[in-house]
């Protein structure tokens, strides 16, 4: 029974670190957001203060903006549209990857890698002579498929893997019960494959919700996201108006986050992904 | 069942998401030429000038001639540029308009576009006004880019710490010295307010007037190393030891923050900044000798625009006395004309600022410049 | 029949990975060799050889060393990113707590927020005279060390943007390990450790490479963080690039950069295929 003194100790000692390292966990995430919050209510911060001028006179500043207003709402058009619009040509091609036999396979694979190994800055100027030539410059589909391209390596990979991960046998089952190809994957692939498909998906948006430097390009002068919008704010403007700026995307944000919740639970995630 | 009203919802998602695509594709293309014309006007610059224009200049400008409306493009201050000037020369190789009208960006961006042909020779004749702009200012840019507003970098220093604040350059570096950790000056390549700390220092080791010309020789540049062991020197003295921050804005914050006691400004910012409070009241603008240089702000009007007549009639409106007041009294800038065609009124009220101040060396050398300050003084050689 | 078979499901294969194929290509693929192809013609004045551009680049002592800067933040962020999210993803399968459930929150909060504003948020919280240096400054230390503007501020950053998505892949691939595996372990009389490398590691394999590859890449590649938190000399090669290009006016040594940068981020990747197909291969 010496056991139980020395077992009980190092109980006590791990859930010490335990909460130790999740309160530093905690404090490491949340205090960068938690001090652009206060910024956004300050009229002005100096040091050595613990908290600034508390004023709203920023807000009127930033909400009196109408491009603020426009890039918000272009930002949540295109990025929505590009991540769909990549999961309706990406799902398929992943489940050949993933079942299919075919020539040049795992090279194929691979080059959707180049879409994020390339740095864009090289690529541009040819996108764009490209875009006049099709009349996409300054067009709201110009800024979805720069957009795309940005998903693309997501929406291929993560869905690959789900594939892979669901069990052959069960679709074998379906097609000997008679079911022709269509029915089994919509029926018995996808919903299995959901969970790992919704996480694709959410990173895929946050890919196209986050580009800036394609966008800046093929969308203005009338099809400003907020990411370009964003980065002016931040370098331009005393800090304050960055806050707030910041503030108001967040909002959005943590809605999709507590949507998001139900999916992306330890648990969930282990029903489609495996590889 | 409950399959199958998931297939149903999927399939109607995407059905939904092409719909949006294909509507969005054959949507309206911006801004369309109808009655009033819209002139899309690019600007690069901090928040104080962005305002100018969006809050006085441009409705000062739709009230006088309502033929004209204009849709005002902030720019992201030095990134966005490479993008707009990609876009008007995918324009003009795809043989299309484009749909900058004007654009004010570094000198930078208007020397890479002029050997392609991407902007309009301005002359008199084309801009009655012009002949109110010093003539030197228009050779300095070719007479691609006309000048609106000038500013100038001056020295910033706070009060309360800077009792004995530097009168000349010399004495600015040797304060530096003294107290080390208490001034900075922006990264070169993110501001203009570091950009004219760093010429003045090569300034003083090397023949200003080499530079400023339209001559480029690049064995001219050997003159400069004493000036980058100068520098060189001082990043120990720097504010955390060497660091030069990201853009003018972030160097106002500095100071504001008193982690830095002395810095070069613009002056047009700094005054903004005092106005709004965001720079304690001590802080105090003044210029040194021999003086950091200043500049004209210029704009610049492609040739592949498609409404260059209203663009015409906007830079011509921009030297009149009407729009040249707004320049002074919205951002404290000096104006583009020559001082003698404002008001006496005006004249008083700027003596203090209206000095003169060091000129811009030639696109050519700055780039250089700013490559080799990356390379001999933030890169240690 | 075998051989009609392979056929037929390698046409429908080709067929439907053609869509995101022709964007790839038409959007990246070509503009990246046309880019290549351009820093092959040797720039005016120097001896015409077609890599005069890469000996140029390679050739500069600033330019080596931020490629060699690139590479090193890239390693140590990505190691400290999974060293972070290997335990928080463990921690999450395997115990069972009230705190599970929060930390289970905790750990995406940084997917939902864009880079720009991750940042800038770690600037006001790390920088000098920022939050954390100015509660220090108010319990009397006045030393704070400098987290940001430079190597240790880019670190932080990236790992903070990467934490969700390691997390994520990483728990994905430990949800497939059977418990019986690890109960088996137990039994068997290894410790946590033990488990740990001798049964759950190899198990999580793949994950784990994807997670290391796909951050290598991101963090090799980016922009805005090192440019709004790295300090000024040497830069990632994401900014050296930009710099190159809008304001020393040299576009030959920006895209040659950009194909340097491309091949070392390949290089990664092969070595990525190279391991998942020779697992498969002793897998079948």
């Amino acid at each position: 029974m010496t056991r139980t003194p020395w077992f009980w100790a190092v109980g006590v000692l791990r859930r010490a670190v335990g909460i130790g390292a999740l309160l530093a966990l905690a404090a490491f995430i949340l205090g960068p957001l938690a001090t652009l919050l206060v910024w956004a209510f300050a009229g002005t911060w100096l040091f050595p203060n613990l908290l600034p001028e508390f004023s709203l006179k920023w807000w009127l500043y930033v909400l009196g903006n109408a491009d603020v207003g426009k890039s918000i709402r272009m930002s949540f058009l295109s990025a929505p549209t590009a991540t769909l619009l990549s999961a309706a040509i990406c799902i398929p091609a992943a489940y050949a990857f993933a079942r299919l036999e075919f020539p040049g396979r795992r090279v194929l694979l691979l080059s959707f890698l180049s879409a994020n190994a390339f740095p864009k800055i090289g690529l541009y100027v040819s996108i764009a002579t490209l875009f006049y030539r099709l009349d996409l410059m300054d067009t709201f589909a110009g800024v979805v498929l720069i957009q795309l391209v940005n998903t693309l390596l997501f929406m291929i990979w993560i869905p690959t893997g789900t594939f892979r991960g669901i069990n052959v046998n069960l679709e074998e089952a379906a097609r000997d019960a008679g079911a022709g190809p269509l029915r089994t994957f919509f029926q018995i692939t996808l919903p299995i494959a959901m969970p790992g498909l919704i996480v694709a998906a959410m990173f895929a948006f946050i890919a196209a919700f986050d580009e800036a430097q394609g966008s800046l390009i093929v969308g203005t002068p009338n099809h400003i996201t907020m990411p370009v919008m964003m980065y002016a704010l931040v370098l331009g403007y005393p800090q304050p108006v960055g806050a707030v700026f910041s503030v108001l995307l967040s909002l959005p944000s943590v809605v999709l986050l507590l949507l998001a919740q139900r999916y992306l639970r330890a648990g969930y995630l282990a029903a489609g992904y495996s590889l | 069942m409950k399959r199958a009203n998931r297939t149903r919802a999927i399939a109607a998602v995407v059905g939904i998401a092409l719909m949006a695509f294909l509507i969005g594709a054959a949507g309206p293309r911006g801004a369309g030429a109808q009655s009033p014309v819209t002139l899309n006007v690019y600007i690069s610059g901090d928040t104080n000038i962005f305002d100018l224009w969006n809050k006085m200049l441009l409705p000062a400008f739709s009230k006088r001639y309502p033929q004209y409306r204009a849709n005002f493009v902030p720019l992201l201050h030095g990134e966005g540029s490479q993008g707009v000037l990609d876009k008007i020369l995918a324009a003009k190789q795809a043989g299309r308009p484009t749909d900058v009208d004007l654009w004010e960006t570094q000198p930078s961006f208007v020397a890479q576009g002029a050997p392609n042909g991407l902007w309009v020779k301005l002359t008199n004749s084309l801009i009655p006004n012009l002949a109110h702009v010093p003539t030197q200012k228009l050779e300095a840019t070719d007479y691609y880019g006309m000048p609106y507003r000038g500013s100038s970098v001056v020295v910033a220093y706070n009060t309360a710490f800077v009792k004995n604040p530097p009168k000349t350059l010399d004495d600015l570096l040797a304060w530096i010295k003294a107290n080390p950790g208490k001034f900075t000056y922006c990264d070169p390549n993110t501001g203009g307010s570091g950009q004219a700390f760093m010429v003045a220092v090569i300034y003083k080791f090397a023949q200003m007037a080499q530079y400023t010309g339209s001559g480029y020789e690049q064995k001219m540049e050997a003159a400069w190393d004493p000036a980058w062991q100068m520098l060189k020197s001082l990043e120990p003295q720097m504010y955390n030891n060497g660091f030069h921050p990201n853009g003018n804005v972030a160097v106002l914050q500095l100071l504001a923050q008193q982690n830095v006691y002395i810095a070069p400004v613009w002056s047009d910012m700094g005054t903004d900044y005092l106005k709004r409070g965001l720079l304690p009241k001590s802080v105090r603008l003044e210029q040194i000798s021999p003086p950091l240089f200043g500049g004209d702000s210029t704009v610049t009007a492609p040739v592949g625009s498609g409404h260059l007549e209203g663009t015409f009639t906007l830079l011509n409106w921009l030297l009149t006395p009407e729009a040249q007041q707004l320049v002074i009294s919205g951002v404290s800038g000096y104006p583009g004309v020559d001082w003698k065609y404002m008001p006496d009124s005006v004249k008083m009220q700027f003596a203090d600022v209206a000095k003169p101040y060091a000129p811009l060396p030639n696109s050519k050398y700055f780039a250089d410049m700013l490559r080799l300050w990356h390379e001999k003084v933030a890169g240690g050689g | 029949m075998r051989v009609h078979k392979i056929s037929k499901q390698g046409a429908l294969g080709l067929a439907l990975v053609l869509p995101p194929l022709l964007v790839l290509g038409l959007l990246v693929i070509l503009p990246a060799i046309t880019a290549v192809v351009e820093t092959l013609k040797p720039p005016v004045g120097i001896e015409a050889t077609p890599f005069a551009n890469y000996a140029q680049v390679l050739g500069t002592r600033i330019l080596r060393s931020d490629i060699v800067f690139t590479v090193v933040v890239t390693l140590v962020s990505v190691a400290a990113v999974f060293l972070l999210s290997y335990p928080l993803a463990l921690y999450l399968r395997f115990v069972r707590t009230r705190s599970t459930a929060l930390l289970g929150v905790l750990f995406m909060v940084p997917l939902f927020v864009p880079v720009v504003i991750a940042s800038f948020a770690m600037i006001t919280f790390l920088v000098g005279h920022g939050l954390v240096s100015t509660l220090l400054y108010r319990v009397g230390i006045e030393q704070f060390p400098r987290l940001m503007y430079n190597a240790t501020g880019i670190v932080l950053t990236e790992v903070w943007v990467s934490i969700p998505f390691a997390v994520l892949i990483l728990g994905a691939g430990l949800q497939a390990i059977d418990d019986a595996l690890i109960d088996s372990a137990r039994d068997v009389g290894a410790g946590p450790l033990r488990t740990f490398f001798a049964v759950i590691l190899p198990l999580n394999a793949t994950p784990t490479m994807i997670t290391l590859t796909l951050l290598f890449i991101a963090v090799f590649g980016s922009f805005t963080i090192p440019y709004l938190v790295g300090g000024n000399a040497p830069q990632m090669l994401g900014v050296t690039m930009t710099a190159y290009l809008t304001q020393y006016l040299r576009r030959a040594e920006s895209v040659t950069m950009a194909v340097i940068a491309f091949i070392l981020a390949s290089v990664v990747g092969v070595v990525y295929v190279a391991s998942v197909s020779r697992r498969e291969r002793t897998a079948r």
